[in-house]
């Protein structure tokens, strides 16, 4: 969906993932330079801002609106992660956060127009990679390397395939329930966009009356609705599985 | 051009890495960092707190305890000061009427004295009057060149004799 679509309507459907803007060659791979980090780099520049604007010059004594945001955001990250990991896991907050703000907004920036950074599966792909290795590497330093490798014969030598599996299906899963459920909202919004234009086109109108309006009660649940709940589950499922990883049994 | 809908893209897996760290570190300099800073300063600043008033309290207390002390030791000194007082009183009185009572007595013996002088002396001038009168009415009856001496003698015996018979 482009911004242009909103005046001439949306005439035909067509599938893709990211533009790519710029491509070349490294070491013999190639490497794309799509539009999903330029977004990246939209969300985090006004991320910056608006943080160093919330935390700047603050007080002991809180007098202003902007500190008080600040600290409610910071407490509210320490205490969900303190409650889902413990204590000791409290150092997570600004991973836990910063995946939260990325996929929250990288979801919601679809509402200016643009295409959504989860939209795009290598996104949630790498997310999903960057938990699958702090499951991992919480597993090894919990039980140590020996006792890590033991793990996967458990409970006998046969299980090994199956431990495996269940151990990948993780991140997969994660990224592929993520990248889901924002691609399919993205394509249930452009085939309703599709279809309304297709209605004002069939009643001779040049310009999409019927896409104003109508599409927004479906943008509420897929962009808002599901952009927030699939931020919040994969975060949920981030601590849960780490958390549950340095469980000793 | 686009990536394909579904897709695993190295470079766009490498870049959304490295735009992934690059927010975490935002975040962490921006918005965790100073907050929690902040957060723990308050805390250690309500604790330092509590802690002086603590102390204070403490303070109080033990200053309360000691102006108590104080106080009750003040109150057994008067005490003690007033029964002292009262004492030395009483010895001084007892010396004072002690010492009145001498006198009197001393005077008393002195005036005794003084009367018995007194009276000897008047027992002395009565007897030489007497002998006096006695040797002018002898040489009035007589009237005769008697040596006086030897008759104050005789008179001066007899009434020696009659001092001492009577």
């Amino acid at each position: 969906m482009k911004i242009s679509d909103l005046f001439v309507g949306v005439k035909e459907i067509s599938v893709t993932g990211p533009k790519i803007i710029h491509q070349f060659k490294f070491c013999g791979i190639t490497i794309n330079f799509t539009e999903t980090i330029v977004i990246g780099w939209i969300i985090i520049a006004a991320l910056a801002i608006f943080l160093k604007f919330l935390t700047h010059n603050m007080q002991k004594v809180p007098t202003k609106r902007r500190q008080i945001i600040a600290e409610w955001i910071v407490k509210t990250v320490n205490d969900l992660v303190e409650d889902t990991m413990g204590s000791k896991f409290k150092y997570f907050a600004p991973y836990i956060s910063t995946i939260f703000a990325f996929s929250i907004f990288g979801s919601l920036i679809s509402m200016l127009g643009l295409r959504p950074m989860t939209g795009d599966y290598n996104v949630t792909l790498t997310w999903a990679l960057m938990t699958f290795i702090l499951i991992q590497g919480t597993k090894i330093k919990t039980n140590g390397i020996g006792g890590y490798f033991k793990s996967f014969l458990d409970p006998f030598f046969v299980m090994l395939p199956m431990n495996v599996v269940s151990e990948v299906s993780t991140p997969v899963s994660m990224s592929f329930r993520h990248f889901g459920n924002i691609a399919g909202g993205m394509i249930i919004s452009s085939l309703l966009y599709f279809a309304l234009t297709g209605v004002s086109t069939a009643i001779g109108l040049s310009f999409p009356v019927f896409a104003i309006g109508i599409p927004a009660a479906l943008s509420a649940y897929f962009d808002l609705f599901s952009g927030f709940m699939q931020a919040f589950i994969f975060i949920m499922l981030t601590m849960i599985y780490i958390s549950t990883a340095a469980d000793t049994d | 051009m686009n990536l394909d809908f579904l897709s695993i893209d190295p470079g766009s897996i490498i870049f959304t890495l490295i735009n992934t760290l690059i927010l975490f570190l935002v975040i962490k300099h921006f918005l965790f960092n100073p907050v929690n800073k902040m957060l723990e300063e308050r805390k250690d600043d309500i604790a330092d707190t509590y802690n002086k008033a603590d102390i204070a309290l403490e303070k109080a207390k033990e200053a309360e305890a000691h102006y108590n002390e104080l106080i009750s030791g003040a109150r057994d000194e008067s005490a003690q000061i007033i029964k002292n007082a009262s004492q030395k009183a009483q010895q001084r009185s007892e010396e004072i009427i002690n010492s009145a009572k001498a006198d009197a007595a001393q005077i008393r013996v002195k005036a005794e004295a003084d009367i018995q002088r007194e009276k000897q002396e008047a027992k002395k001038e009565i007897r030489s009057e007497i002998s006096e009168i006695a040797v002018m009415v002898a040489s009035k009856l007589v009237d005769k060149e008697i040596n006086e001496s030897d008759h104050r003698r005789f008179i001066d015996e007899f009434i020696e004799n009659v001092g001492d018979e009577s």
